[in-house]
């Protein structure tokens, strides 16, 4: 007799047992036997939190005071907070472009790796084709290509069909470029769905393309979170691909390129500079915030067969 | 409603051959049970059939239609997976209902047959929640609900009761028996434990590495096991095995174990001397070995002594483990029975029960009489003359 255990009943027998309540001595000791553990990361934390801090202060500080005092001192009176710095980055720097160009490449370019990658890893898991493993270890051995390596060969390509200095050039360079570990992520998730799951579809009726929309899709939301949130955070930071493929034009220039050209222009000007720094931090911090439940449970996908 | 025919299909996953020549018929409407050990290939027959692996050689028949290469869903077959394979981001509706919005059936029949086929498992209650949210138990049925659901041709089952609890295993398998009156369909129900084989099929298939091992009714395979396997794998507790010489003391023939012989009753004798080998294999099943002191009126009675070694009261019966020279063995007594452990007690064998298996082969032997080994007899538990029924190598394991 096959003895898998019931998940609810044990469960509810662990329920079921009596609650002991912990001594005092018992949780003095568990503390004191943390305390290394949780100054070690306080440490980490406020090294890690220091300079950032101190580029937000910086960021409302006046010019003149930037170039006088420490940011630490911000918080003696008088205190001196200004917006003018953001105002001026945003409308005089053209930054307000650079944020909406990043979107206008980052949210789609991400969509399209997520749809094109969900497709690839489901192809990879469920269906039988002839040299699956074989080549899903191809698709994986192009994470390890250095990216400076295919830009002047894929610059000449985008050249000959007119795309060059278009978003359709970067959402297709991204989306390349992202799919390697995009496919690597969910593959490994799809994979370790139960296999009677599939099945069970398949025996009711169900094609590949729905049992994919149906079935797999709606039980890989984390994973797929994680994703977006890894891609879109690469796609919002990246510089090196908006620039070779998009040129400095102010009128594609993604938030990355604006800010490069802003610390060429304007490098003694450490009042913009920080601002702008902080503007291109905002979207990221919030989707970060947003969605990090799922990205704990992304980094995880497919690392345990649950 | 079809009948279902494995025309000698083999499978082989690479070098591992997970069945050898499986050649089955299941009538329409029958109730066909494979048992086995893990790893015997009962489930990948039951995976060949619903087309979840592709067949190395063969045929598979569903009513008329080859099905070799038709693809699962147009085979026109359900399937409950042991791990019942609900799909958690649905409700238990969703879940009846998938396989007929799959078809593009109208809503309003949608409701009506998940309707139907909720209350007839008990769970219409249940409807608006998640797999999730329900007992090991609920979520069997609702498993059950989205199978029937269909209407389909065969209606497979995979271990469903492997899961529940010993009670609720019981219960369920007595529903499971009655869906199975009600629906009228071919059931092919696959399990590794004879209990759920015996009490509910119409007929068994034994099986063990990849081999049928013996086909038919629960009666027949249980009075007439056609090899030391199925002596061995049928009936719980399960049959004692002896190895005995068949020798002749003034005329009469007697199986010598050492610590105790069995007179072979007269009627049997001939046919024992006819087929006989010197070295033979003797089985008998522990509730043909009575107390002497309680011994039924009218059974033909071999002495055995054998000292106790554990007595178990089950209320109506008692389990005695008891040993004689090197062999160890069960015995199922009248519970009025004074035995106590490390005594020796007089014991009685029925030998018009008993078995007698040749060791090499490992199949039994008197066939007429003692039970017919598959293969040899054209599987006389079968309803078909080609169907079959199992090799007569002897290749079982013990």
């Amino acid at each position: 007799m096959s003895a898998v255990p019931d998940s609810s009943r044990s469960l509810a027998a662990v329920l079921e047992e009596p609650v002991v309540p912990e001594k005092l001595s018992e949780r003095i000791a568990r503390r004191v036997a943390r305390g290394p553990l949780h100054a070690v990361i306080i440490v980490v934390c406020l090294i890690w939190m220091v300079p950032w801090f101190g580029l937000l202060v910086s960021s409302f500080r006046p010019k003149a005071d930037i170039a006088s005092t420490g940011w630490w001192t911000a918080f003696n009176p008088p205190f001196q907070f200004t917006l003018q710095n953001y105002a001026d980055v945003l409308a005089a720097q053209g930054l307000a472009r650079g944020f909406l160009n990043s979107l206008i490449i980052a949210v789609p370019a991400t969509l399209i790796t997520m749809f094109v990658a969900a497709l690839a890893a489901y192809a990879f898991s469920w269906m039988r084709i002839p040299g699956r493993n074989l080549l899903f270890l191809v698709v994986v051995g192009l994470l390890v290509v250095p990216i400076q390596m295919t830009l002047i060969p894929v610059l000449r390509i985008f050249a000959g069909l007119n795309l060059t200095g278009t978003f359709l050039g970067v959402w297709l360079a991204h989306t390349a470029y992202g799919l390697p570990f995009a496919i690597f992520l969910l593959r490994n998730f799809f994979v370790a769905l139960p296999k009677d799951l599939l099945e069970s579809a398949f025996l009711e009726g169900a094609s590949h393309f729905k049992a994919f929309f149906r079935i797999v899709l709606p039980l890989s939301v984390p994973s797929l979170a994680a994703l977006g949130i890894f891609q879109f955070l690469w796609l919002w930071n990246d510089l090196l691909v908006a620039l070779v493929y998009l040129g400095g034009s102010r009128q594609v220039a993604p938030l990355t390129v604006s800010i490069s050209n802003l610390v060429s222009s304007f490098g003694s000007e450490w009042h913009l500079l920080t601002a702008a720094a902080f503007v291109s931090m905002i979207l990221p911090l919030i989707v970060f915030f947003a969605l990090q439940r799922y990205f704990v449970q992304g980094i995880l996908a497919g690392a345990v067969k649950g | 409603m079809a009948r279902v025919y494995f025309e000698h299909v083999t499978k082989r996953f690479g070098k591992v051959l997970a069945l050898d020549d499986f050649h089955l018929e299941v009538t329409d409407q029958e109730f066909l049970v494979l048992v086995g050990p893990s790893g015997c290939g009962k489930s990948t027959a039951l995976r060949l059939l619903a087309g979840l692996e592709s067949i190395t050689e063969g045929s598979i028949y569903i009513g008329d239609r080859k099905v070799n290469h038709v693809p699962s869903k147009d085979r026109d077959i359900a399937m409950v997976f042991q791990s019942y394979a609900l799909y958690p981001h649905m409700t238990v509706f969703d879940n009846i209902a998938f396989g007929l919005r799959l078809r593009k059936t109208p809503k309003e029949e949608i409701k009506k047959r998940v309707t139907q086929a909720a209350e007839l498992l008990g769970v219409a209650p249940l409807l608006t929640r998640k797999p999730g949210q329900l007992s090991g138990g609920q979520r069997q049925r609702v498993a059950v609900a989205r199978a029937i659901v269909r209407e389909p041709a065969v209606f497979l089952l995979d271990e469903p009761l492997s899961n529940l609890d010993a009670k609720l295993r019981v219960n369920t398998r007595a529903e499971i028996s009655k869906l199975h009156h009600r629906l009228g369909t071919t059931f092919i129900y696959v399990t590794h434990d004879q209990v759920e084989a015996m009490t509910m099929a119409t007929r068994i298939a034994v099986m063990n590495e990849g081999i049928i091992q013996q086909v038919g009714t629960p009666q027949e395979l249980y009075e007439r096991p056609g090899n030391i396997f199925v002596a061995g794998f049928i009936g719980s507790p399960s049959m004692n095995l002896f190895e005995v010489e068949l020798k002749s003391d003034d005329g009469r023939l007697l199986l010598d174990s050492g610590p105790f012989q069995i007179g072979v009753p007269a009627d049997r004798a001939d046919e024992l001397a006819r087929c006989a080998r010197k070295h033979l294999v003797l089985g008998v099943r522990p509730e043909n070995i009575h107390d002497a002191a309680f011994q039924p009126a009218g059974i033909s009675a071999a002495p055995l002594t054998a000292k106790v070694e554990v007595t178990e009261l089950m209320g109506n019966e008692v389990f005695l483990h008891l040993t004689a020279g090197d062999y160890r063995f069960l015995a199922r007594v009248d519970p009025r029975t004074n035995a106590r452990a490390d005594q020796d007690l007089s014991l009685v064998v029925d030998t018009d029960r008993m078995h007698v298996f040749d060791p090499e082969s490992e199949l039994a032997l008197c066939q007429d009489d003692a039970g017919s080994a598959p293969g040899e007899s054209g599987a006389a538990a079968t309803p078909s003359e080609d169907v079959a029924a199992s090799r007569a190598e002897g290749n079982s394991a013990r």
